[in-house]
C-alpha cells in the first residue's frame, strides 16, 4: 500500500484514539489534580487525595463503591447460577414453545430499566424490601437474569446432551450430573454469565434510586451527586473506578478470544 | 453430522412444562411490572388511584409536555443511533488490515464499551461543558477568551452534549459488530465485484454495504432503544426544557403531589410503548432487507 493511499487511514486512526483516550485521559488528570484553574490544561498540583477516600473507612466514597461491589458479586453469582438452570430449560424447548420461552426470557432485558423499576417498586415496598440491600440486589438480578438465561439457551441450543446420558448410564445420579459432569463443562459460560450479571448490576442507576431509596448508596448514584454538588474531582475518580472492572473484564474477554482463536483453511 | 443433530435434538422437548415454567419465572417480575403499571395509568392502585377511568392516560396524552419530551427524545436516539452508525461502518471499511495501525485502531476504538453510561456522561460533561477540555483546548489555541465565547454544549436545546457522549458511548458497541460482520463477510464477494469491474465505491456499495446494514440492523435497534430509555445520561447532560421523556417520568414519580402519580405509569407505558416500536422498526427493515 503506498503512502498517499495510507495517510487518511493513519489520520483516521489518530482521530479514533484521540477521542477514545482523551476524555478518559482527562478524568484521569481531574482525578489526580487539585487547583485545576480554567484555563489551564493542566493542574497546578497533583494529589492522591481523591484516591485516599477509598481507603478510609467510613467515607461516603468507600462506602458506596463496596455496596455497588457487594450487589454486583450478588447479582453476578445468582443471575448465572439461575441463567444457567432458565437457559437449560428453555433450550430443551421445540418450535412454537421455544419461541414463547425465549421471547419471555427476552422482557427483562427490553423493558427500559426505568419502567421496569417504576413497575416493581410497589410490590417490593408492599414486601418490605424498599430502601434495602435485598431488595435492590433483587431489582438489580431482574434484567441480569434476562440477559444471563438468553446467554445460557444460546450456550446450551449447541449442547450435546448425550454426555449426560452417558453419565446418567454410568450410574451418576442427578445431583451427579450437575455437579460432576455440567458444571465442570460450562465452566467457562458460567464465568462469563458471572461477568455479564456483574457489568448488568455494576451500571444500574434507576432501581437503585427508586428502589433504594437513598438509603443504598451505589457509586453511580454517588458520581451523580458529585457532579450536583460540584466536585468535578471526586466525580472523575468515582467514573475511573466505576471503569476499571468492565475494562478489565473486556480485556480477558478479549484475550480469552485470542487464545481461541482458530485457523480455518 | 445430521445424525449427530438429530440425537442431540432428541433431548429437547422433552420437558416442556418445565421450559416455560423457567421462563415464566425470568419474566415474571417484569409481567407484574407492567401489570402494576397499566393498572396504575388506569387508576386502579397504586398512590393517586381514583377509580378505573382512562382520564390519566388522556391526561397525559393532552399535556404538550409529553409530546415535546417524546420528540426530543426520538430525536436523541434517533441522531446518536444513526452517528454511531455511520462512524463504526465507516471504521469497519477503514481499519480491515489484521496488522499494524488497523488493528491497534479497532482495539482503542471498542475501550469505551467498558465505560458505564453515566461515566460516558460524566466525561460528556467534563469535556464539553463552558470551562471543559474542549474551552481549554480553544484557548490553547487561541480561539476563545472565556468560558462565555465556548457555545453550550450541555444541558442545550438541541442536545448537541447528550448526542456526542452517547454517539461516543455506543460507537464501540455498534464498531464490535461491524468488525466481526466483515470479518466474516470475508473478500470473496468484493473480489468477485472488482474482477466484474466495479471500482471502489462500487464496491463497497454493492459488497460491503448491505452486508454491515444487516449485520448492524439488529444492533442500531437495541442502541435505539437503550438511549430513547436511558435516564442517567439524560439527568446529566439534558436540559430542563424540553425534559427528556425517562426525565418527565421520573419527575412525575417522584413528584409529592400523589395525585400525578398514575401520569408517571402512563408515561411508563408510553416509553415502552418506545421501545416496542424500535423492536417493530426491525423486524420491518429485517424483513425488507432479506425480500
Amino acid at each position: 500500500m503506498n503512502a498517499s493511499r495510507s495517510l487518511p487511514r493513519v489520520g483516521l486512526a489518530v482521530v479514533v484514539v484521540a477521542a477514545t483516550l482523551l476524555p478518559l485521559a482527562f478524568l484521569v488528570a481531574l482525578s489526580l489534580g487539585s487547583e485545576w484553574f480554567y484555563p489551564g490544561l493542566l493542574p497546578r498540583q497533583w494529589t492522591g487525595a481523591n484516591w485516599d477516600l477509598l481507603g478510609r473507612g467510613g467515607t461516603k466514597m468507600a462506602g458506596s463503591l463496596w455496596m455497588s461491589v457487594a450487589l454486583a458479586v450478588g447479582t453476578g453469582v445468582i443471575s448465572s447460577i439461575g441463567g444457567l438452570f432458565a437457559g437449560r430449560e428453555i433450550a430443551r424447548l421445540d418450535g412454537s414453545r421455544r419461541r414463547i420461552g425465549v421471547a419471555l426470557a427476552f422482557l427483562p432485558v427490553v423493558v427500559p430499566p426505568l419502567a421496569l423499576s417504576i413497575g416493581l417498586q410497589y410490590s417490593l415496598l408492599r414486601l418490605g424490601f424498599g430502601g434495602r440491600f435485598a431488595g435492590v440486589l433483587f431489582a438489580h438480578i431482574v434484567p441480569a437474569l434476562g440477559y444471563t438465561t438468553l446467554f445460557f439457551t444460546g450456550i446450551f441450543a449447541v449442547f450435546d446432551w448425550r454426555v449426560e446420558d452417558e453419565a446418567r448410564s454410568l450410574g451418576a445420579s442427578a445431583r451427579d450430573v450437575i455437579l460432576r459432569v455440567m458444571l465442570p463443562l460450562l465452566h467457562r459460560p458460567l464465568v462469563e454469565a458471572f461477568a455479564l450479571g456483574f457489568l448488568v448490576s455494576w451500571a444500574q442507576v434507576p432501581s437503585t434510586l427508586l428502589i433504594g431509596q437513598g438509603l443504598v448508596n451505589t457509586l453511580p448514584l454517588e458520581l451523580m451527586s458529585y457532579v450536583s454538588a460540584g466536585q468535578d474531582n471526586l466525580a472523575a475518580t468515582a467514573g475511573l473506578i466505576l471503569t476499571i472492572p468492565p475494562l478489565a473484564l473486556l480485556g480477558a474477554a478479549g484475550l480469552a478470544v485470542r487464545r481461541l482463536r482458530v485457523v480455518v483453511p | 453430522m445430521s445424525a449427530l443433530a438429530s440425537e442431540m435434538g432428541r433431548h429437547r422437548g422433552s420437558r416442556s412444562g418445565l421450559g416455560l415454567l423457567a421462563a415464566a419465572l425470568v419474566a415474571a417480575p417484569v409481567v407484574v411490572g407492567i401489570a402494576y403499571s397499566v393498572l396504575g395509568a388506569l387508576g386502579v392502585v397504586g398512590p393517586g388511584a381514583d377509580g378505573i377511568s382512562l382520564r390519566h392516560i388522556l391526561a397525559v396524552l393532552a399535556n404538550s409536555a409529553t409530546w415535546r419530551g417524546l420528540l426530543w427524545t426520538l430525536w436523541i436516539a434517533l441522531a446518536s443511533t444513526l452517528a454511531a452508525t455511520i462512524l463504526a461502518m465507516t471504521a469497519a471499511a477503514v481499519f480491515r488490515a489484521e496488522r499494524g495501525v488497523d488493528r491497534f485502531a479497532r482495539v482503542v476504538a471498542v475501550l469505551p464499551l467498558a465505560v458505564p453510561h453515566v461515566v460516558a456522561a460524566l466525561c460528556g460533561l467534563l469535556v464539553l461543558s463552558q470551562s471543559g477540555l474542549l474551552a481549554r483546548l480553544a484557548f490553547a489555541a487561541n480561539l476563545q477568551v472565556s468560558p462565555a465565547d465556548m457555545p453550550a454544549l450541555t444541558h442545550d436545546r438541541y442536545g448537541v452534549g447528550l448526542i456526542l457522549s452517547l454517539t461516543w458511548k455506543e460507537f464501540p458497541f455498534l464498531a464490535l459488530i461491524a468488525f466481526s460482520v466483515i470479518a466474516r463477510a470475508g473478500a470473496a464477494m468484493e473480489e468477485t465485484a472488482r474482477s466484474l469491474g466495479a471500482g471502489a465505491l462500487q464496491t463497497f456499495q454493492v459488497a460491503v454495504l448491505p452486508n454491515l446494514w444487516r449485520g448492524l440492523l439488529p444492533s442500531m435497534t437495541a442502541v435505539f432503544a437503550f438511549v430513547a430509555g436511558n435516564f442517567e445520561a439524560a439527568a446529566l447532560l439534558a436540559p430542563s426544557s424540553p425534559l427528556a421523556l425517562p426525565l418527565l417520568t421520573m419527575e412525575r414519580f417522584t413528584d409529592s403531589a400523589l395525585s400525578v402519580r398514575p401520569e408517571a405509569f402512563a408515561l411508563v407505558l408510553l416509553g415502552m410503548a418506545v421501545s416496542l416500536c424500535g423492536v417493530a422498526a426491525h423486524e420491518w427493515a429485517a424483513h425488507k432487507a432479506e425480500a
